[in-house]
């Protein structure tokens, strides 16, 4: 296998930039958390069109960002510019920086801003100031803003695997970084609130008219959330070369599709457990040392039943149960961003030995490989992290993160 | 090649030119008179003709997919066929799928759209609502043929075939797939072609009966729009050559940048240490814009110098922001081919330059 270019090391995240219903900043997504809050809501900032305003997960005041001649920023633009931006702050400069490329995720892009009148007579609406709002409507859209606000030199591109969009991107960007394909990347996802996405898993009756209950036997459905978050990936030899603060490593992914139907997952969980143990292996971790998953946890019907069996197949030797929740019951589901967001989760988790619960969890799907986070945060030392994301189309993907310190040798390069 | 090289194996397409396995005829194809919206006048474009995909694939089921869906399905199947690849003794879990589409399945949105209007936000149609989703058509592909690795669809706007190559061919360098079959396409519909329009993007052979301007000529007025759809195989020199595929190009490296200035010192880089002497053919991405062609005009001029050859194949495919993939296809089929050389892929955006990828050619 040629491996001319790899440098066959780990991949450090040294910027993490999150806009969130908590609020804007990785520090407000880890003192939400913390304090247990639920941001799940009957929808104000827009109007649905719906029977009754849906509950979501919103952000009612967005930052505004300063423009640039000539571009259009929607809603889920905005979402990543802003993200983005933090992140490059928080990773310090490197002079490799302008050279980075950067990978959004997302499935909504500038759906937020468009409307169905742009069916009946595309020339009217664009002739009505429409023009500039419809270029935002393909999925690179997010990352070209960020690109361009960035002024980043490097490849910009977006990615849209509908649910699993988000941590899809981190692992083709940490992909690159392996390969030496780029000295710098950004990558994370965005997706704002839109009538299309309301109206469309309204349509599919997926939606629960109240705050979800992931895992629970009584659960409805699922909220939709918005957000973003965009992390700063490095290789760690690059990082400590700038005295740059790793913040964690990411240490193996897996990526793989179920094969089985559109809407539905495989009922036994064969894809995602499939990706669990891809990862694992790329890790050179057991399933023994994963201190917890943060799941992909819809809170829809066959979704959370087809999670359960997965984690008993990738899980079911481990000594212990996996300790799983699913943060989606605090801030929603955020589609594209969903995956990039639950890992900046995982890692506010490890960096604050905290396992976040699952909130109104409280009765939870039966399962003896499964340690369900309820209550009350639960305290304790977190090296090593899973998240796990699922999205229409069968896709899967697991991220394996480790606190920096706590890194072995090898990792990444043994794929 | 070397063992690990990536290399294409099958090819199959949906394009102007009609559902094809392996390469494209040498035709000359005019843009046809737009039927399937309404139009204020002559509107024209490089169009995929209507055709029954279970003709072509015996037993495909596409009722209520997205064309692009229809398109990635038949593309795909063509391209299996075409490498030989008996997905039956295969383990589908080393197989990956990469689309690269600037605009997924825009066709069924606008419909999804339509129906929101129509039956109320709360009363939309839940069949098309997932199917307008940009990674349906991968989907389908992988259900279909039972793939279960890892499923990629990305936009790079302009040049989102050139990515679906490099990505996939990163996929197979780190051992995270065995193989990859790699999709690219666009489908036009009315919203996008009155988009071009109102931003002032077209030539006038969209508006009257006359040939094109040719890609690079003076006269050039602007693009005529395309769609359609490109599959590959790729998979390693030393695997196609164990199981005795045939290899229609190798891929070396590939490069994309944001920097519109940079296509110069971008499409040398991608000439790797080979040497000028090595280029069999370039096939550029000009599309008859004022500004693309001049500049990719310039790129060449200043990298690879003036004896090459170049081949501009949106002059017969038209524009769609996929068709890197199609164009290296049209490349390989309409060019003197000669072995050990190289054929050089620029991708282009409105300003200029912005993606070189090399192949070997088998």
């Amino acid at each position: 296998m040629d491996r001319g270019g790899r440098h066959g090391g780990l991949v450090a995240v040294t910027g993490i930039g999150v806009v969130s219903p908590f609020g804007h900043g990785f520090g407000a997504l880890s003192s939400g958390l913390l304090e247990g809050r639920s941001c799940l809501k009957p929808l104000t900032i827009f109007d649905a069109q719906l029977d009754s305003p849906p509950t979501v997960a919103e952000i009612k005041e967005l930052p505004d960002v300063n423009e640039r001649g000539g571009f259009y920023l929607s809603r889920t633009d905005r979402l990543a510019v802003l993200a983005a931006m933090e992140a490059a702050e928080a990773s310090g400069s490197s002079r490799d920086f302008l050279e980075s490329g950067a990978i959004v995720a997302t499935t909504v892009a500038g759906l937020s801003d468009i409307d169905p009148s742009i069916t009946s007579n595309p020339a009217q609406y664009y002739r009505e100031g429409g023009l500039a709002r419809a270029a935002s409507y393909p999925a690179s859209h997010p990352a070209e803003a960020v690109g361009a606000w960035l002024g980043l030199r490097g490849p910009c591109w977006g990615v849209s695997v509908a649910c699993a969009s988000g941590a899809i991107a981190i692992a083709l960007a940490a992909s690159m970084i392996v390969a030496g394909d780029a000295p710098m990347m950004l990558a994370g996802g965005s997706d704002a609130l839109a009538t299309y996405t309301l109206s469309g898993f309204s349509s599919l009756q997926a939606l629960d008219a109240g705050p979800c209950r992931p895992f629970d036997k009584k659960r409805k459905g699922l909220n939709l959330g918005e957000g973003a978050a965009v992390f700063v990936l490095e290789s760690v030899e690059h990082a400590r070369a700038r005295n740059a603060n790793i913040l964690a490593i990411l240490r193996g992914w897996g990526m793989s599709n179920d094969a089985f139907h559109q809407t539905a997952p495989d009922e036994q969980g064969r894809g995602l457990a499939s990706c669990m143990t891809s990862a694992m292996a790329m890790a050179g971790v057991k399933p023994d040392e994963i201190g917890y998953v943060n799941s992909h946890g819809t809170g829809t019907e066959l979704n959370d039943v087809a999670e359960v069996q997965a984690y008993e197949t990738a899980f079911g030797a481990r000594k212990a149960p996996i300790p799983v929740s699913s943060t989606k019951s605090y801030i929603g589901h955020c589609l594209g961003a969903a995956g990039a967001l639950e890992a900046a989760i995982a890692i506010a988790g490890m960096r604050s030995s905290t396992l976040f619960p699952t909130l109104r969890l409280t009765d939870p799907i039966d399962s003896s490989a499964i340690d369900w986070l309820t209550g009350q945060p639960r305290r304790q030392p977190l090296p090593v992290a899973m998240t796990v994301s699922a999205g229409f189309g069968g896709s899967n993907a697991g991220l394996i993160f480790e606190l920096p310190g706590n890194e072995r040798s090898g990792g990444i390069d043994r794929v | 090649m070397n063992q690990g090289q990536p290399c294409i194996t099958g090819v199959g397409s949906v394009s102007p030119f009609g559902p094809l396995k392996g390469l494209l005829p040498r035709k000359d194809i005019q843009p046809r008179a737009i039927a399937a919206w309404p139009t204020d006048g002559l509107r024209r474009a490089f169009l995929v003709e209507p055709f029954r995909p279970a003709e072509v694939v015996p037993g495909l089921k596409t009722r209520r997919l997205d064309r692009l869906s229809v398109w990635c399905l038949v593309a795909a199947s063509l391209a299996i066929e075409d490498a030989r690849l008996n997905l039956a003794v295969e383990d589908r879990s080393r197989v990956a799928v990469v689309l690269g589409t600037g605009f997924g399945c825009i066709e069924l949105a606008e419909g999804f759209f339509q129906s929101m209007a129509a039956n109320g936000y709360a009363h939309a149609d839940p069949i098309s609502f997932p199917e307008s989703l940009a990674n349906s058509p991968a989907s389908h592909v992988a259900r279909v043929l039972g793939i279960r690795g890892p499923n990629i669809t990305l936009t790079h706007k302009h040049v989102s075939g050139e990515q679906a190559i490099i990505q996939a061919s990163a996929l197979l360098r780190s051992g995270q797939a065995d193989v990859a079959i790699v999709l690219a396409g666009d489908v036009l519909t009315r919203t996008m072609y009155e988009w071009f329009e109102a931003a002032s993007l077209l030539s006038q052979a969209c508006f009257r009966e006359v040939p094109a301007p040719a890609p690079f000529s003076a006269d050039r007025d602007g693009f005529v729009p395309g769609e359609g759809a490109t599959a590959v195989v790729m998979e390693s020199a030393e695997r196609a050559g164990k199981r005795g595929a045939k290899v229609y190009a190798g891929f070396q490296s590939g490069f994309v940048t944001s920097d519109s200035k940079a296509g110069v010192s971008l499409a040398r880089r991608a000439l790797g240490s080979s040497s000028l002497d090595d280029i069999g053919l370039i096939v550029a991405s000009a599309n008859g814009s004022r500004v693309l062609d001049s500049v990719e005009q310039t790129v060449i001029r200043e990298a690879f110098g003036a004896g090459p050859p170049v081949i501009a194949p949106k002059a017969s495919l038209g524009e769609c922001d996929s068709n890197g993939l199609l164009r290296l296809i049209a490349g390989l089929s309409w060019s003197e081919r000669s072995t050990h050389s190289l054929a050089i892929l620029l991708g282009g955006a409105p300003t200029g330059v912005c993606a070189a990828l090399s192949f070997e050619l088998g």
